[in-house]
């Protein structure tokens, strides 16, 4: 049941992969702005509890709903003062890379504060479902992972029934397709972008929380979960928010069963392979072009 | 003579003061530790000037100077370890080696593009990271000790001094190159391949290999910083070819100013510089950088480069009292704009040009110039059969074909997308002057005709023979280089350049060099030059220095014109050159189009039948694909398939 187990470690990893990627994807419809420092926002979310729960003493849910606070009041603020001067203001800076660095200076700044106030140790936040993994004949499933999967189910049905069938929904959706567009028949694409934004901080801070008890963080987890969810949105195209889940699952499967079967040594190393020679060999089908001219 | 590039010269300033300015500082400071930070930083200034190449002004944005880098350093030190090779020796060696896996590794790499490129060299230092922490005989996750230093002095101050100037060597060779490539015709080109590929392709620029040459150059460049890291440093630990480092050097290349070499220099050195600032910095260096270069980026997407363009710019404006006045005030003085001194001056200039401000359309004169000569009063003129006219062209194009045949046959053309057919058999031919009207309703399949000659689309069916011989599997640039020039529907100009560079792209001679040649000598002044004259003889010469955004749309699409002319095409194809401009400006288009039909075969597409008719001396009408009319302006005007097409009764 070697195969069994590791697809559920795969899709438990994948899932977080595949919420990040829509973060990442839905945002950019919305702002045309592709966000680096999602997974940051998780690595605040897991340490922030740990630190106000284990250390200062609050209860955990205190604990948990002051660092969501913290989250949304942090993301709030950088939208109105740095996205509005650097998107808004006079010097519009204009291009998907100049934008990029923003949130990519944004990742770096959360790092180091959350190195200044957390310290550089590996920490987690406390699992919210205490126990044993559960045994279904030879099929272990972590508890945390359970409730990982649940949210990522969650966000993503929350998400899939806002976009399909709210009006607010179909305005983020105006939004991305022609920004100037959706201005012109009344839509506030700014406000879209703050509470996206917004929204898309907090989730990746419960994710943070949720999935902690199984890898633990440090200050620099958040760059690399950032990173290849990142690396999922784009396999989805970047503005496919359905494309950019299935291939963050299928990230999270290829490193379990590569992990599991080629080297532990070697396994992401293969793996960062395999994706690459995908992007070479079919860059028009995973949609890369469009997502650069549109 | 733009805030962004600052062509002009010959690329010596940069380099020479890098290496008086390092020099100094390692003379006298070289023992100390600032000085010891300086020759760091000079390390990193290496690869950060390649990517200023590479990224700023090309985009073409590659996450693979760390894994370069680390290949350098790794490089220098097993030569050094296992062969015991002097570091100064190893090298050169390594820079070969480096060059040779970056150029196998591009021919892959580089056929992708944008994001592509990016996301599938994002997996090299993450490749490189997983391999270099396992491979025992690199140190592994420990490092690799030097034993050999890249100055062999015998004492601990002539290593340090000697390695440093070797260093700022190194870095000036660097900014030497780098700065050449940029002021030569090949920078231009790169300029405009970093803007748009598909309008650098169109003007003949071939566009895989010249990025393939800047993935090589950069790498080149990572290598050599590498090489110089090893040898200074003695130790190469595995953090250097960690993504983290190469964010590293992304940072340093955006606070710097992604689009100056001396820009990415100093970012170079402000980041190193701030590393070893205080302890508290040190400590907490990623908030540190996160803030400074939010910071950076919202004062100037230039970068510090940018900063100081603009205070000199300002102080320049306060001294002389006529830095950035804005149009008004000044009238054109030679070769420096007023507009591109500084950012404020654009913005004017914006925001006038969105105004509609009457004072730049007044600029835009009917067309004298000495084409002209009297005949552009004749609308259709241009009979090829014209003795004199035929004559003046056989001159400049000595290649003209022989009487009779037909310059440009395109036979039975047929072209799907995806089950929908956009063109059905169409076959046209065109004698080699003349003006030639394109219409047709919307989807007719106008523009993707125009690209099958241009060579952006391919058919699926049928032959483009020009001069008899069939170019229908050429790719753009070739179609280029063998006389046919166009414009697109919608503008597609470089901004942040003047008027006059934007027209030289068409009329550079680079197309076949490569980036390497460019180094001893530029032959930018000569494009300049013929740009110059097909921009006075369309009467545009006033405008050549204004920055191209800073224009009216009439304005712009007559320097597009112009961008077309320059080469001499044997074939100009005109998409919608029309459309956006009011009915005077439409007057002064019509004429200037039948001048250009005495020297060349245009072909037009456009949806004004007015203009069309007024100057075309035959006209096709196209409708779902087919050609359904075929005939002179007066049979255009009587057609009956024509009214019911196209005038909607």
């Amino acid at each position: 049941m070697k195969l069994g187990n590791l697809i559920i470690a795969g899709v438990v990893t994948g899932s977080i992969y595949a919420t990040f990627a829509v973060c990442v994807a839905v945002w950019y419809r919305v702002s045309n702005i592709l966000n680096l420092a999602v997974g940051d926002f998780a690595m605040v979310g897991a340490l922030c509890v740990d630190s106000l729960y284990r250390v200062r003493g609050l209860p955990l849910w205190a604990a948990i709903i002051t660092t969501l606070l913290i989250v949304s009041v942090f993301a709030w603020l950088y939208d109105i003062i740095v996205l509005r001067l650097a998107v808004d203001g006079r010097g519009r800076a204009e291009g998907i890379v100049l934008t990029f660095f923003f949130t990519f200076a944004l990742s770096f700044f959360i790092d180091g504060v959350a190195k200044m106030a957390f310290g550089s140790d590996v920490h987690a936040a406390p699992a919210l479902w205490n126990g044993a993994s559960i045994a279904v004949a030879d099929l272990h499933v972590a508890r945390a992972g359970i409730l990982v999967l649940a949210c990522a189910l969650l966000i993503g049905g929350l998400f899939w029934v806002y976009i399909r069938f709210t009006l607010g929904g179909k305005a983020l959706e105006a939004s991305g397709e022609n920004a100037l567009g959706a201005r012109i028949v009344g839509i506030d694409t700014r406000r879209y972008r703050r509470w996206i934004f917004v929204g898309t901080a907090v989730i990746a801070a419960v994710f943070g929380i949720v999935e902690s008890p199984i890898t633990g963080y440090t200050y620099l987890s958040g760059a690399t979960i950032s990173l290849t969810g990142f690396l999922a949105a784009a396999y989805g195209g970047f503005r496919k928010p359905g494309r950019a889940l299935l291939a963050g699952l299928f990230i999270g499967v290829l490193e379990a069963l590569l992990g599991g079967y080629v080297s532990a040594e070697y396994g992401t190393t293969v793996m960062y392979a395999i994706l690459a020679a995908l992007v070479l060999a079919w860059p028009r089908g995973l949609g890369f072009e469009s997502a650069v001219s549109g | 003579m733009n805030r962004v590039a600052g062509l002009r010269g010959m690329g010596l300033g940069p380099t020479a003061l890098v290496l008086v300015a390092g020099a100094a500082i390692v003379l006298i400071w070289g023992q100390e530790y600032a000085g010891s930070v300086f020759v760091l930083s000079a390390c990193y200034a290496i690869v950060t000037a390649g990517m200023a190449v590479q990224i700023g002004f090309s985009q073409q944005i590659a996450f693979s100077q760390s894994v370069f880098m680390g290949a350098g350093a790794y490089g220098v030190a097993l030569l050094n370890g296992n062969l015991g090779m002097s570091v100064l020796e190893a090298t050169p060696l390594v820079m070969i080696g480096a060059g040779i896996a970056a150029f196998a590794l591009g021919v892959v790499v580089t056929r992708a593009s944008g994001l592509a490129l990016a996301v599938a060299t994002l997996m090299l230092p993450l490749i490189a990271v997983g391999y270099v922490t396992s491979a025992s005989y690199l140190g592994g996750a420990v490092g690799q000790p030097l034993t050999g230093t890249l100055w062999p002095g015998d004492s601990q101050a002539s290593v340090a001094v000697g390695g440093g100037l070797v260093v700022v060597a190194f870095l000036a060779i660097a900014v030497f190159v780098a700065s050449r490539v940029l002021r030569s015709d090949i920078g231009l080109e790169l300029f405009v391949l970093g803007v748009d590929e598909r309008t650098a392709a169109a003007m003949g620029v071939r566009t895989p290999r010249r990025k393939l040459e800047l993935f090589v150059l950069g790498c080149v460049f990572a290598s050599l910083g590498g090489a110089a890291y090893a040898g200074t440093q003695q130790f190469v630990p595995e953090t250097i070819v960690d993504p983290t480092a190469e964010l590293a050097l992304l940072i340093m290349l955006f606070i710097g100013g992604r689009r100056s070499i001396i820009g990415a220099v100093v970012g170079a050195l402000v980041i190193q510089y701030l590393q070893g600032a205080s302890s508290w910095v040190s400590v907490n260096i990623l908030v540190v950088e996160g803030v400074v270069l939010t910071v950076v980026l919202l004062v100037d997407a230039e970068g510090l480069a940018g900063i100081a363009t603009a205070a000199v710019a300002w102080l320049r404006g306060r001294l002389g009292g006529s830095g950035a006045g804005g149009p008004s005030t000044r009238s054109h003085s030679g070769s420096r704009g007023p507009l591109t001194r500084s950012i404020r001056g654009w913005r004017a200039i914006d925001r006038q040009a969105t105004r509609g401000s009457g004072a730049i359309d007044a600029e835009l004169s009917v067309p004298e110039g000495p084409a002209t000569r009297g005949e552009a009063a004749v609308p259709r003129g241009s009979d090829a059969s014209d003795p004199a006219l035929d004559q003046r062209d056989g001159a400049s194009a000595p290649l003209s074909p022989a009487r009779g045949q037909a310059l440009l046959e395109v036979r039975g053309i047929g072209k799907e997308y995806g089950g929908l057919t956009v063109l059905d058999d169409v076959s046209i031919s065109l004698p080699s002057h003349g003006l030639f009207g394109l219409c047709g309703p919307n989807g007719a399949g106008k523009s993707t005709l125009l690209n099958v000659i241009g060579g952006s689309v391919r058919a699926e069916r049928g032959q483009v023979l020009l001069n008899g011989t069939d170019i229908g599997r050429r790719p753009p640039h070739e179609r280029f280089d063998l006389g046919i020039s166009r414009t697109f529907q919608a503008v597609h100009l470089v901004k942040g350049r003047t008027v006059l560079d934007n027209v030289a792209v068409s009329c550079l001679a680079s197309h076949h060099a490569s980036i390497i040649t460019r180094i001893t000598r530029s032959r930018l002044a000569d494009a300049r030059a013929k740009a110059a004259t097909a921009l006075r003889d369309l009467g545009l010469a006033d405008i050549q220095d204004r920055e191209v955004s800073s224009l009216t749309l009439e304005a712009q699409r007559m320097v597009e014109l112009a961008r077309a002319m320059a080469p001499e095409p044997r074939l100009l194809l005109l998409d919608e050159p029309a459309s956006g401009l009011s009915e005077e400006q439409r007057q002064r288009l019509a004429v200037t189009l039948s001048q250009l039909a005495a020297r060349t075969c245009v072909l037009l597409v456009e949806h004004d039948l007015d203009l069309v008719a007024q100057v075309s001396e035959r006209i096709f009408v196209l409708s779902q694909g087919r050609l359904v009319f075929d005939g002179d302006p007066e049979g255009f005007r009587a057609s009956p398939v024509v009214t019911s097409l196209l005038v909607g009764l």
